[in-house]
């Protein structure tokens, strides 16, 4: 999106690793976010563990879990991983639109496509995807996941103060450019299912 | 299962068993290729060809793309087949060690994140990705590709330290080349960024518009880039009974179990061979073999990199 760059790769259904953790039930899906080291203007080691990496990866594994049809591979394993190459802005945004196109990529079944996307409001205008000077400016951000199809709010994150009109507004906002992505990711999808039809032959 | 996008349908015409390709004939096929590796392997070594229709002495497509990082002074993307790397270098300026006082450093290493293969888990990290990281620092410090001294800004005072950080985005295979060729890609792409010393004796980036207000301009013109002399380019072989297969990929890698890492420099010279063990004993002529095999890549490989540094020159006067 812009100059965050990400890539997400996705593993499952597979065997459990961790035995004790396996669910009889539904399936156990586990997500890790990490950042290259060059990702951001200055080069700062990133520890695996660091506290930013680990809230991130639950959001987004809370996130895509409340699409996943868990319940159709149950004591299995989907892991998703993340690596952001470039970071801008909006990296959590960027990684949740990843995850859901590797997710369809790898035919897990999802009740709907979910897309996310951020939104700020400075010098009283409410801006759409905020990049990093926008964002480190110092106004409100709030971040918005939906279910597109179903009209859903999965994910819904602000920092900073705002009024309660102004906010609808922001919120309202970030759910139209959630729209556009999800119709923009429908297209690719599309694309990339009647190139893999040619190519079966089918 | 996720299905992988790997051709069945290659390995069905080599094998020939593979009935009229069938969804059922597929399936065994696949069964075949997953309980019984090594005899599906030799099956199609005996017609001298390999798992993906290569033949045993052809490399894969290879590509290279500059710049892909905006953020970093100097990054590369190469992509071996599905063997795919990035790497980013970020200068940083420290004050040098006494005795090296006119040199500066290079840092190099190589990560291998969960994404890149199934066998790979968060928490524990690759065996072999320490491996491949000080393989590569050995080898961009014995080929003498970069000359330290070009990293010095004031001498005793300043200099660049250079952070070579290498993902591997999808590991199939041919690890160590892949990451070579991106590191030799990025130190091609590398600009050195502007510097000057502020007042109170800190050196400090200066970027690009405020060149004329500061003191000191060290660099000479515009961002300077650095001069690489022999550069290193490598091949991998994997031997298996007499067969020498050029570029394994990971499916091959984990059958075989010798390999011949040979890595020359542009004057045909031979960096370092590396053989680490393994139930093949080579004997002096299939090394040879390899040494010329490798030969041939590192041709192959120059022209690749040419290409692509034209390609972002154009670029960037368009």
């Amino acid at each position: 999106m812009g100059n965050t760059r990400v890539i997400v790769a996705v593993y499952g259904p597979r065997e459990v690793q961790n035995k004790s953790q396996q669910n009889n039930n539904q399936a156990l899906v586990r997500c890790e976010y990490s950042m290259a080291n060059f990702s951001t203007g200055d080069r700062t080691r990133r520890q695996k563990g660091d506290r930013r990496s680990t809230e991130i990866s639950l959001v987004i594994r809370q996130t895509m879990e409340a699409s996943i049809l868990t319940h159709l591979m149950p004591r299995s394993q989907i892991d998703i991983f993340v690596q952001v190459l470039q970071a801008d802005g909006g990296t959590r945004s960027a990684c949740i639109n990843a995850a859901t196109l590797a997710l369809a990529d790898a035919g897990i079944p999802m009740r709907d496509i979910v897309t996310s996307c951020t939104a700020g409001y400075l010098c009283s205008t409410p801006l759409l995807d905020l990049n990093y000077v926008e964002d480190s400016a110092g106004g409100p951000d709030v971040t918005v996941g939906i279910l597109s199809k179903m009209d859903k709010v999965t994910l819904l994150q602000m920092d900073a103060k705002l009024p309660m009109d102004i906010f609808e507004n922001v919120m309202q906002l970030a759910i139209e450019g959630c729209k556009a992505i999800a119709n923009y990711i429908r297209e690719v999808l599309l694309e990339n299912t009647k190139q893999l039809e040619s190519r079966r032959g089918g | 299962m996720a299905t992988s996008a790997r051709g069945g349908g290659e390995g069905e015409a080599a094998a020939g068993g593979g009935g009229g390709g069938g969804a059922a004939a597929e399936m065994e096929v696949e069964a075949y290729r997953r309980l019984f590796p090594v005899a599906y392997f030799e099956r199609h070594l005996r017609e001298s060809v390999r798992l993906d229709a290569r033949p045993l002495a052809s490399p894969r497509d290879t590509s290279v793309a500059l710049g892909l990082v905006g953020s970093a002074d100097g990054s590369a993307l190469v992509k071996f087949g599905d063997t795919t790397m990035v790497a980013a270098i970020k200068l940083e300026v420290m004050t040098p060690p006494a005795e090296s006082s006119d040199e500066g450093s290079v840092a190099v290493e190589f990560y291998m994140p969960p994404i890149c293969s199934p066998t790979v888990r968060p928490g524990r990290s690759a065996e072999v990705a320490p491996v491949i990281s000080k393989q590569l620092s050995d080898v961009i410090m014995s080929s003498g590709m970069i000359n330290l001294k070009d990293l010095c800004l004031i001498n005793g005072k300043a200099s660049w330290i250079a952070y070579l950080d290498i993902y591997c985005l999808n590991a199939d295979g041919s690890l160590f080349d892949a990451a070579l060729v991106s590191t030799v890609a990025a130190f091609t792409h590398l600009e050195i960024p502007l510097v000057s010393v502020s007042d109170d004796g800190r050196v400090v980036t200066v970027p690009g518009e405020l060149e004329g207000k500061t003191k000191l301009p060290l660099v000479n013109k515009d961002k300077r880039k650095l001069m690489l002399n022999n550069v290193p380019f490598s091949l991998t072989c994997g031997l298996h009974k007499e067969h020498i297969l050029v570029d394994p990929t990971a499916e091959e890698e984990s059958i075989i179990e010798t390999f011949v890492t040979v890595v020359l420099d542009t004057l045909g010279r031979v960096v370092s061979v590396y053989k680490p063990g393994g139930s093949v004993l080579a004997y002096t002529s299939i090394l040879k073999e390899c040494i010329t095999l490798a030969k041939r890549r590192a041709q192959q490989l120059r022209n690749i990199l040419n290409e692509s540094v034209s390609a972002m020159e154009v670029d960037k006067s368009s």
